[in-house]
């Protein structure tokens, strides 16, 4: 089969019969439902894009299994030139975007396994490794958009798996048989849950021998028996369902879209199992996905931030501020924060480096110093971008008072801002400017790939810190001290 | 020597963030090169391509590979601003591609 393009993923996504909720609802087809369309279209695109000339060199490789040509997304990186080629792919969707489009998260679980799995096989002598070609070949021939699922909801945060009052905390293991395992518990805060054709699961936290049925990493196609989809609230998600305008970004939403996945005794047949109790083998998982993902932020955020750059230096000519000084300060220094983002990525994966299963993963460190970065520069950006567009961004009446047929013309008149430019563009502007830095936008360049006490625990640990001693030590003429 | 019509193909970089509009450009060239008789317009993936348009959006360069001039007899690599390296406004950059086609080449 090879790549496909957005329509055939909506037919794939019509295919199948997830249990989805939002609202109190059961959603009978993502496809069509307003809540979900802009989530859709922002995955779709990534295939499309695909097959666009301007793109194609960014969005395809050759595959390294079968050296068809296949979308980016289900490839295993070869080479540091495969990791700044998928920040800069990053980048050019976020512009086009203007969003989350989710697909990431899969594609870097599928980095990370591939490389696990051949540890343990060369440690322990199992065959997770082949298991796991034969799954990613079957990914990349039928270009499948599958989601990264990690983070459990964890429960007592100050206790490990296998210690929580309610195990279900952490998604374990409850069965062995012979053609596969059951499992269950919930991940959280999975993107683009609602709109995959399946999800690959990881563990999220280090563990000890106790915690052995808690070291699980399978795939499940979104169907499968026993699985549900609580899909999250986002900021102003109310205007998907009757306004257009007033959305800001109608066509690809403000995030990634998502969901509570609840494994309610969920069946994964052998062959989709990737790991299963090897517990001393969760903490690599856990950082090499944690990485990869990392590695990204600096790639897609800075694309928001290009587009986000642009409307609020779209708004302030319209607005007729483009020319004062401070104001085209703070634009440059929009610049100077997101550039920095995209320097990190670029850096951390200049400096990657070959695994012994062959692929290639960002350093660890610098991936870590990427999203730390973006957890404070996508704030200042969206600072400095609510700063310009001025407090109209949140007071600007809505689309419907626009267009109504006795007060409209007040609105049109008094939103006005240079003569020569019509009121719906500012409108549209600060809608869009509004959508990509109040509420769950910022959140997730929050927490997304991990808090940042996360990164400073991996910058901790990856810091070398006796070999900076020692040089301050040999600088300062002073003896090592004794141990 | 080149034969009677050339057989030109167009090729871009990726466009991950470029400085010039390369849909544009890439649109504008399709379109002169249509019009010209002695030019045809080929996909990238043909075989006996005269002469490889390289589309690149900044200075890297991203799409001047190798594997990708190998394709044809001759490369011209627009790289940003800049055509072969020498200085060329956006505006202008589809009009002296065409000219540097048509004199260099025919």
């Amino acid at each position: 089969m090879g790549m496909i393009r957005g329509d055939e993923y909506r037919d794939n996504l019509r295919r199948v019969k997830p249990e989805i909720y939002y609202l109190g609802e059961k959603i009978e087809s993502v496809v069509d439902h307003p809540a979900f369309i802009p989530h859709v279209n922002a995955v779709a695109l990534t295939y499309d894009m695909a097959w666009a000339p301007e793109f194609e060199e960014l969005l395809t490789t050759k595959s390294h299994l079968t050296g068809e040509k296949i979308n980016l997304f289900t490839h295993v990186h070869h080479s540091t030139a495969d990791l700044v080629q998928k920040v800069k792919a990053l980048r050019a969707l976020g512009q086009q975007t203007g969003s989350c489009f989710a697909r990431c998260v899969g594609h870097d679980a599928l980095n990370a396994i591939y490389s696990v799995t051949y540890d343990m096989d060369q440690k322990n002598g199992t065959e997770y490794h082949q298991r796991f070609l034969n799954f990613l070949k079957e990914v990349q021939a039928k270009d499948l958009f599958i989601s990264g699922a990690m983070t459990d909801p964890k429960g007592d945060r100050s206790l490990s798996p296998s210690e929580q009052a309610d195990p279900d905390q952490y998604l374990h293991v409850v069965e062995k048989k012979r053609d596969g395992i059951v499992v269950r518990g919930a991940k959280a805060h999975i993107t683009g849950a609602v709109n995959a054709l399946g999800h690959l699961v990881m563990p999220t936290t280090s563990m000890k021998e106790a915690d052995a049925d808690f070291a699980v990493c399978f795939y499940v196609p979104v169907d499968a028996p026993g699985l549900i989809h609580i899909f999250g609230r986002q900021t102003n998600d109310e205007r998907k369902c009757g306004c257009l305008i007033d959305q800001g970004n109608a066509e690809y939403g403000i995030v990634g879209g998502e969901a509570l996945v609840v494994f309610d005794d969920v069946f994964v047949p052998w062959e989709h199992v990737f790991m299963c109790g090897e517990y001393d083998f969760v903490f690599d998982l856990v950082e090499r996905f944690a990485t990869a993902h990392r590695q990204n932020y600096g790639g897609c955020k800075v694309g928001l931030s290009d587009a986000l750059i642009g409307a609020t230096y779209a708004l302030a000519e319209v607005q007729g501020t483009a020319k004062a000084s401070h104001v085209r300060d703070k634009l440059v220094e929009m610049v100077h924060l997101a550039e920095t983002l995209y320097c990190c990525s670029i850096a951390c994966s200049c400096q990657g480096y070959r695994m012994p299963a062959g692929n290639f993963m960002a350093d660890p460190l610098l991936a870590n110093v990427t999203k730390l970065n973006v957890t404070r520069h996508i704030y200042e950006i969206a600072r400095l971008a609510q700063d310009i567009a001025g407090g109209i961004l949140a007071t600007l009446p809505s689309e419907m008072d626009w267009q109504d047929s006795r007060i409209g013309k007040y609105v049109d008149k008094y939103l006005k801002g240079v003569a020569s430019v019509p009121a719906e563009i500012r409108m549209r502007l600060l809608r869009l400017i509004e959508g990509m830095t109040c509420g769950t936008a910022l959140v997730e360049s929050m927490h997304g790939a991990g808090s940042p006490q996360a990164q400073k625990i991996m910058i901790m640990r990856r810091s070398n810190w006796e070999h900076k001693k020692k040089l301050a030590q040999r600088l300062a003429k002073i003896a090592e001290q004794p141990q | 020597m080149l034969g009677s019509e050339i057989r030109v193909s167009l090729k871009y970089c990726g466009s991950c963030n470029p400085l010039i509009d390369l849909a544009k450009l890439g649109n504008e060239l399709k379109e002169a090169l249509s019009q010209d008789i002695g030019l045809t317009l080929v996909p990238p993936e043909s075989t006996h391509i005269d002469i490889m348009l390289i589309l690149c959006g900044c200075p890297r360069a991203c799409g001047n590979k190798e594997e990708i001039r190998a394709r044809a007899t001759h490369s011209i690599v627009v790289a940003g601003e800049t055509i072969d390296m020498v200085p060329v406004k956006e505006k202008d950059i589809s009009a002296a591609i065409m000219k540097k086609l048509k004199s260099s080449f025919h």
